[in-house]
């Protein structure tokens, strides 16, 4: 059963949630839009369409303290970082909760990381529909949809004078407000993205390997780290001891493979010394690797990288390119 | 077109003839909007090179991939200081480049699957009708209305009191995701290993922070003083909207109003960081 | 947070640290906590990850043995900031293990095989305790052949133990430079070229090889023209490894996981490998 909520009976709403818990939504900033914890429900920005940053970085900061090294008269303790709170992330997308639920499969698996698995049991997801696919978009292709509710606890939809209110999980369900009525109204139509044919690249990626398309691609890449950073499910990440005036912490941040040193071992030896290896790497571990290891494709559509490259190396095209290959391959 | 028939027809003809190993130009993006690097080494592929209002990347970084390689460039004015640049500093060897240069019209403000009416600002006050160095002018000349640079923005922002510029600068910083892309773009950007990965001396760390991307940032920008050639490449790609010309162009004029030096214009002038003239005094206090 | 995290690393004291050659140092730790100390099982072949406080984590493999409770050991090679760290410990100094991770070598289908161990540099230190395990059942397995290689005499690693290995029965140990001093009298050679010299047999044996990449690179081939199949040649990978858990995917090579799905591999395992490490 769909229930309604009016823009006001939302921000009492949030209002209530923002009194016990920290609540993560869009803000926009100066001409961007990212998550960020709120202080007050004005803050929130309900009309926008796709975030700089994916909210990935709520349960996989950018930088955060794993523990601190505490020395005592010689004695050593080691003080790991608590969650101390209670958190809603508001306004995801469906393709944003996809990609939380697809990062979920290698920080839950055992051994779990106990911070990543503290912080999203205790932080509900309320994603919001979308209103409009942009050119960039192509969810329906990566296993989402612009009204995908499956990995959120409550899936709203914009309507003309409120939201639909969908309840999806138990913890959704704990978290309504009172005094919602049923929703009797059309639910609209979702906006349909663009469609990219991937099926039959990834089962073909083992033979294209060692094409030749790899090192042509990397010609242009700039090898920054900015496909990584805003994709919804990249999550490599660095650790290093901080040590600043005797407090020691030990910290994790985030790190791609595209960078220089990322797989360059003690010893010098590097096993991905050209353009093309590195390029290559954030496609089949994307495509191929994570799929044989989780059964699941680790790109949603969001359209972030192909938005943000500065070369425009664009995944729905290079997924198209490798069918060409293939057919290239098998053709001759 | 005619311009564009230049570029693909001297692109083609340099392939057939085996001059160059391949051609480093620019092709429609996948938006259809845009555009985007692109590498020819097929004389058959040159019909994909086009030249327009998108085409802002700064294809000169390219080719310290490709040393050794004798490559060709499609080269805009602005970028032909980067090639004075890397001549200047040893980085690339003069007859391993043939230089295609183009009369620019000048780069609109571009996004993804989006293109502007408007000038960017490094553009408004380009006085350059043609690149400083080429091997062969596609379309010739064209001459540029161009606006003076008074750095007027610079001496406003240079007239808040310190503790305004720090809070703004904080905020600024605070967006940064240390994606290294301003620093991956940028021509004058080339050492093995940035200072910012070394771990001994340990200059910046891992963490992503304001006051660590603070000092990501200046220590860069001071690397590149009286270096930066002002493609303003590293503000264009940055994902977060950093004004990081603010801070290239402020020291840019600090060196001018020094050293009377700008960067780029000429690949046989000493950089003065490198150059001792007796005129300059130098008196501790000074 | 209730749960231990496996980010967090157990204490350790250093118990002793003793110079193998002039940049490697063989340090014995001692996990502070008796129960952790009672669990922490462990195979040859698998490794843990040391951390210095203040510095950081690296990985080493350990190169003891777990019944000998002679502590955890660990060879480090001064090669870096945290190795650096490490070595400048004193007895008496905390530092962190996360561990065992990894796979180990099944020595138990080595059983009655002929086993020939070659090491270069300290490459041969996760080859030690797998030396150690076969001397302690010396009767379950065939002839051992070790060849040991360095740099220079002063680099070979494990000199202690030469005795030991040169007295246990059916067992040669071969040692090898690529460059002698005026007191060295053996044999000056690389190592590809001795296992060329040396010819052992293919049948019924298993080939375990660590060291340099380029070491590797040409006694495999070596191996290969005496007749070795690739299930019957065996390495332990190194890569970049920073969390042991494979959550970091610094040491995905291709579909593996080095830190999950290794870094003990046959020779036929890496050639299926998508990406070649």
């Amino acid at each position: 059963m769909n229930l309604f909520a009016s823009k006001d009976n939302l921000i009492r709403w949030l209002d209530s949630l923002l009194a016990e818990r920290i609540v993560i939504a869009p803000v926009r900033g100066q001409e961007q839009t990212v998550f960020q914890p709120i202080s007050k429900v004005e803050e929130i920005a309900f009309d926008f369409d796709n975030t700089t940053l994916s909210p990935k970085g709520w349960f996989l900061p950018p930088t955060e303290t794993l523990f601190s090294v505490q020395r005592d008269d010689g004695r050593v303790e080691l003080v790991p970082t608590l969650v101390e709170q209670d958190a809603v992330l508001f306004g995801l997308h469906p393709c944003d909760a996809k990609g939380i639920a697809l990062m979920d499969k290698p920080f839950l698996q055992d051994p779990g990381d106990a911070l990543y698995r503290e912080r999203r049991t205790r932080t509900a997801l309320i994603g919001l529909a979308c209103r409009q696919a942009l050119p960039e978009c192509f969810c329906t292709s990566m296993g989402s949809a612009p009204d995908d509710p499956s990995n959120v606890d409550i899936l709203l939809t914009e309507v003309e004078d409120g939201y639909i209110v969908q309840v999806v999980t138990e913890k959704g369900k704990a978290l309504l407000p009172q005094g919602l009525v049923e929703y009797k109204g059309k639910v609209p139509p979702p906006p349909k993205p663009q469609a990219v044919l991937i099926k039959e690249v990834i089962s073909a990626m083992g033979e294209l390997f060692n094409d030749p398309y790899w090192e042509q691609l990397g010609d242009r890449c700039l090898h920054c780290n900015i496909c990584a950073y805003v994709c919804p499910t990249c999550y490599c990440f660095d650790m290093r001891d901080y040590s600043d005036k005797g407090k020691v912490e030990r910290v994790r941040s985030w790190e791609s493979c595209q960078s220089r040193g990322f797989s360059l071992t003690a010893g010098g030896y590097d096993p991905r010394t050209t353009k093309g290896e590195r390029l290559r790497q954030r496609f089949y571990h994307k495509l191929l690797y994570f799929p044989e290891q989780f059964q699941d494709v680790a790109c949603v559509g969001c359209g972030r990288c192909v938005r943000d490259c500065p070369v425009n190396i664009d995944i729905r095209e290079v997924i198209s390119d490798l069918q060409q290959v293939m057919e290239a391959k098998s053709g001759s | 077109m005619e311009l564009i028939q230049q570029i693909r027809d001297k692109a083609r003809s340099l392939l057939e003839e085996g001059t160059v190993e391949g051609v480093i130009g620019y092709e429609r993006a996948s938006d259809g909007v845009t555009a985007r690097p692109f590498f020819a080494y097929k004389p058959s592929v040159t019909e994909r090179l086009i030249f327009d209002e998108t085409c802002a990347h700064n294809l000169v970084k390219y080719l310290l991939d490709k040393k050794g390689k004798k490559m060709a460039v499609v080269v805009k004015p602005c970028d032909s200081r980067a090639i004075n640049l890397l001549l200047n500093e040893g980085q690339i060897e003069r007859d391993k480049v043939f230089i295609i240069g183009v009369g620019c019209p000048g780069m609109v403000e571009t996004s993804w699957n989006y293109k502007s009416e408007t000038l960017q600002a490094k553009c408004r006050s380009c006085q350059l009708s043609k690149p400083l160095v080429y091997d062969f002018l596609a379309g010739g000349e064209l001459e540029r209305q161009a606006e003076e640079e008074t750095y007027s923005d610079i001496a406003q922002a240079e007239a808040e009191s310190l503790a305004t510029r720090r809070e703004f600068w904080l905020e600024q910083f605070s967006r940064c995701i240390r994606c290294y892309a301003c620093r991956q773009v940028c021509p004058g950007c080339y050492c093995p290993v940035c200072f910012a990965e070394r771990l001994e001396p340990l200059w910046v760390g891992i963490r992503i922070a304001p006051e660590e991307n603070e000092l990501w940032q200046t220590i860069r920008t001071f690397h590149l003083a009286g270096r930066c050639i002002g493609c303003n490449e590293c503000e264009r790609v940055c994902p977060v909207d950093i004004p990081l010309s603010l801070l290239n162009r402020k020291l840019e004029k600090d060196v001018k109003e020094l050293f009377a030096f700008q960067a780029g214009l000429d690949a046989d002038e000493p950089p003065p960081f490198a150059t001792f003239k007796k005129e300059e005094k130098l008196e501790f206090g000074e | 947070m209730g749960r231990e995290s496996p980010f967090i690393p157990y204490l350790a004291t250093l118990k002793t640290a003793t110079q193998l050659t002039p940049d490697i140092k063989l340090l014995s730790v001692e996990l502070e906590d008796p129960d952790i100390r009672a669990r922490f099982d462990y195979k040859p072949g698998q490794f843990a990850l040391l951390s210095a406080f203040g510095e950081g984590e690296a990985p080493f493999g350990i190169v003891s043995l777990p019944l000998r409770k002679d502590g955890l050991e660990f060879a480090v090679r001064r090669i870096g900031t945290v190795t650096r760290a490490l070595q400048e410990l004193e007895p008496g100094d905390t530092l962190g293990v996360r561990g065992p991770f990894g796979n180990y070598f099944p020595l138990g289908d080595y059983q009655g095989k002929n086993i020939i161990i070659i090491g270069g540099g300290i490459g041969m230190a996760p080859l030690r305790p797998v030396i150690n395990r076969i001397l302690e059942r010396r009767d379950n397995y065939g002839e051992l052949l070790i060849i040991n290689g360095a740099r220079t005499p002063q680099d070979l690693v494990f000199q202690p133990e030469f005795p030991i290995w040169m007295e246990a029965p059916r067992t040669r140990l071969e040692l090898t430079v690529d460059r002698g001093d005026e007191q060295w009298k053996g044999r000056v050679a690389l190592v590809p070229d001795v296992v060329k010299e040396l010819a052992p047999s293919p049948d019924n044996a298993i080939a375990i090889i660590c060291g340099p990449p380029i070491m590797i690179r040409f006694t495999l081939a070596g191996l290969r023209d005496l007749g070795f199949k690739d299930n019957q040649i065996v390495t332990t990978l190194e890569a970049k490894m920073k969390c042991g858990l494979g959550k970091c995917a610094r040491c995905n090579i291709g579909e593996k996981y080095v830190c999950q799905d290794g870094p003990v591999f046959t020779l036929e395992q890496i050639s299926q490998f998508l990406e070649q490490p």
